[in-house]
């Protein structure tokens, strides 16, 4: 395997804080993610937030690819190659490589997904509890978590610069 | 595993003595010093199988809400605000408004900060996403849901069932409640307080037959339910039995047949903690009212002083009148130092790359008790009291009666090992906040530790029993005193090191004026000086279990330590 170069395409409407760390090809649209730590490209799409601690690996050598408004929190590892969009990683679940993810899924705190052969979740995917069980959201209420996770968005953009060092992109 | 030790309590013995410790049966006799009370007016120690639990309030633990006694029973135990538990996963369940009508390309619009509530409301849970939507129950309000939700309740066939057995019961019960409650309640119920009387009368109004707890009136009950029996009449039910269950099961196999996944078929956790009858299929589970958690109060069983009552607000965790055994008994804390040091030098050399397991594993065999070998025991002696207190220790002396059935048994028990306490008594310092404790102390205590080393000694020297250098106070610092003891173990001994030791100490009783001379004071000396303040003495048996006794084959490990 060649060194890992870094390559970062930062939208200038994102939020990068100076303390994350980035390895390799990395693309985030506008929004709002720190804390990466990936081996093969990643594409992080728009209204993101990666809090702290979270770890997003690609294990793979294809693009990982991130859609927009997924919400990974504190002390979670994604390594899902992809991932779709409105998706909940909660606190200090882990995702395993096997798995990808589509839209509107929510992966409980403190889950371990991890299925032995490819899985591609569906829409509304609901993973939750100690024996990781899962159930399909009927998806109410879905407007006003959207509503709720552009406001958190956009409170962090507003925050975060005041009190961290931002990161620019390579190419700005 | 660690060594541990727990303290007697007398409640279950027919004698004064407890039970041998290698009966099965004696580990009922035994607790936790942090599980017991301490009773003052009977100076007795009482643990949880012999106090009187009595209610003293219900509330509901989500929103901390205490529900009067009186409506406890018309809400049926369960919260009647707006607490609800998720059918699915039990999290709790908080109200949410409806999406608001939903644009083409809802997830592009921008911001709408004015997503205020629009009805239907409906019940959502956090954890799994469940809601109350999937089960048809919408709410115009979001207010008064619980009291929606019992008119489902109430509607059930079994709860208009339970109703109608109560109303056929009601006339009967009370003739029989009036005819034995007065004799019983002059003697029993004197001391019991109004919700709990409430809640006794309740538990006994609702069961027929189940009389309050008491040998005597159930009795009593059962005499006159015989004689009352033939003047009411028959109870006739809702439904036909018959054609009830005809209805149910079929629909149920019916299910079963046409099932494809374990998981349409509600667990038992989520069908447990439902009051009626609960469908089959996981998708039909309605929400669930919380159910009311009750803070008790304990009494003594024999002075019916209370030991524990907590504050009667919800939010409080305080305790109005708290007479814990901590507070009284010095707090015993048993080590092997052999044990110890086996860990430490384990740490230092296993740091690095040791699994857990092998870890634990090791650890477990390194604090092992050899067959063959002797080993010293440390008992860490710490006083909550505000004298200081003399300890005296010995082993539990079994009585004449009991030996004499199962004489060689005991002995050949006796044999396995042999135990070695210090037989003189030793001081433990007074307890005080941690800052009080000044060099000055130190030193006064330390002289003090000078003497009574001594005197241990010399006193172990004349008795001659083996060897003295082991068995001893150890150290000494605040209201700590850490006394080691030995235990002998020989070649063919098997089983649990595992021995009752009487404590007794000696405290200095309500007296304003400390004085140092009596330190060394018997409780027999004391008593009858009228200068030296009130010395009072108090004994309670413990059970010490150091571990178990391993073979010299298998833990080759330890030989090498």
């Amino acid at each position: 395997m060649p060194p890992i170069r870094d390559k970062f395409t930062i939208h200038s409407k994102a939020v990068v804080c100076q303390d994350v760390e980035l390895k390799g090809d990395i693309t985030i649209g506008a929004g709002k993610p720190p804390m990466p730590l990936p081996s093969g490209p990643i594409v992080i799409g728009s209204g993101c937030i990666i809090e702290e601690g979270a770890i997003i690996v690609n294990r793979r050598k294809e693009v990982m690819r991130i859609g927009d408004d997924n919400l990974f929190e504190i002390g979670c590892r994604v390594e899902s190659p992809t991932v779709g969009n409105c998706n909940t990683v909660c606190t200090r679940a882990r995702v395993h490589h096997t798995l990808r993810m589509s839209s509107y899924c929510v992966i409980g705190a403190g889950v371990l997904v991890v299925p032995t052969e490819d899985e591609m979740l569906d829409d509304y995917t609901t993973i939750y509890g100690p024996s990781a069980e899962r159930r399909i959201w009927s998806g109410r209420g879905k407007v006003q978590e959207m509503d709720l996770r552009r406001k958190h968005a956009e409170y962090l953009r507003e925050m975060l610069p005041k009190f961290n060092r931002l990161r620019r992109g390579d190419g700005t | 595993m660690a060594p541990k030790i727990e303290y007697y309590c007398p409640c279950l013995a027919e004698s004064p003595y407890p039970p041998p410790p290698h009966l099965a049966s004696s580990s009922y006799s035994f607790h936790a010093l942090h599980n017991l009370f301490f009773c003052e007016e009977c100076d007795a120690v009482r643990c949880n199988r012999c106090v009187l639990v009595e209610v003293s309030g219900y509330y509901c633990p989500n929103c901390l809400f205490e529900v009067p006694s009186a409506s406890v029973r018309a809400e049926k135990n369960r919260c009647a605000r707006n607490c609800f538990l998720c059918p699915n996963c039990r999290n709790t369940l908080t109200v949410v408004p409806s999406d608001p009508p939903e644009d083409v390309d809802s997830r592009m619009s921008p911001i709408v900060s004015t997503t205020l509530g629009e009805p239907p409301f409906f019940l959502y849970c956090n954890h799994c996403r469940w809601d109350s939507a999937e089960v048809d129950i919408t709410f115009e309000k979001p207010t008064g849901l619980a009291a929606q939700l019992q008119k489902f309740e109430d509607s059930a066939p079994e709860s208009l069932e339970f109703e109608r057995l109560k109303e056929h019961f009601e006339p009967f019960l009370r003739a029989s409640s009036s005819s034995t409650a007065l004799p019983s309640a002059s003697s029993h119920h004197v001391h019991t307080n109004p919700i709990t009387a409430a809640a006794s009368s309740a538990l006994a109004r609702d069961i027929p037959g189940v009389g309050k707890y008491n040998p005597l009136s159930r009795s009593r009950i059962g005499r006159d339910k015989a004689a009352h029996r033939q003047e009411y009449p028959d109870y006739k039910s809702r439904v036909e039995v018959g054609h009830a269950a005809a209805l149910s099961g079929e629909v149920d196999v019916e299910l079963l047949r046409h099932l494809e996944t374990v998981g349409e078929v509600a667990s038992l956790e989520q069908r447990w903690s439902n009051s009626w009858v609960t469908p089959l299929r996981a998708s039909d589970l309605k929400p669930l009212r919380i159910p009311l958690q009750s803070k008790k109060s304990k009494r003594c069983p024999s002075c019916r002083h209370i030991l524990i009552k907590p504050e009667q607000k919800a939010q409080s965790t305080r305790f109005k009148i708290k007479l814990v055994a901590a507070n009284y008994l010095p707090a015993i804390a048993v080590t092997l130092p052999h044990a110890q040091a086996a860990l430490e030098m384990m740490k230092r050399s296993s740091a690095k790359s040791v699994s857990a397991a092998a870890a634990a594993e090791e650890q477990q065999t390194a604090g092992a008790l050899i067959a063959g070998h002797s080993y010293s025991f440390h008992l860490a002696f710490t006083n909550p009291l505000y004298d200081p207190i003399q300890i005296r220790l010995a082993k539990a002396v079994v009585p004449a009666h009991m030996t004499e059935d199962a004489e060689a048994a005991e002995r050949a028990r006796r044999s396995t090992f042999q135990i070695q306490l210090p037989s003189a008594a030793f001081p433990v310092g007074a307890f005080a906040e941690a800052w009080e404790y000044d060099d000055e102390d130190e030193d006064m205590f330390l002289d003090e530790d000078g003497v009574e080393l001594l005197d241990a000694r010399g006193k172990k020297g004349k008795d001659g029993r083996g060897k003295s250098r082991s068995v001893g106070i150890v150290d000494k610092r605040a209201n700590v005193t850490i006394v080691s003891g030995e235990v002998l173990i020989p070649k063919e001994a098997r089983g649990d090191v595992k021995f009752n030791m009487l404590v007794s100490y000696t405290y200095r009783s309500d007296d304003p004026e400390p004085s140092e001379e009596v330190e060394v004071g018997t409780p027999s000396r004391s008593h009858g000086t009228n200068k030296a303040p009130e010395m009072k003495n108090f004994s309670f048996y413990t059970v010490v279990d150091l571990g178990s006794i391993m073979y010299r084959e298998e833990p080759k490990l330890t030989a090498d330590l």
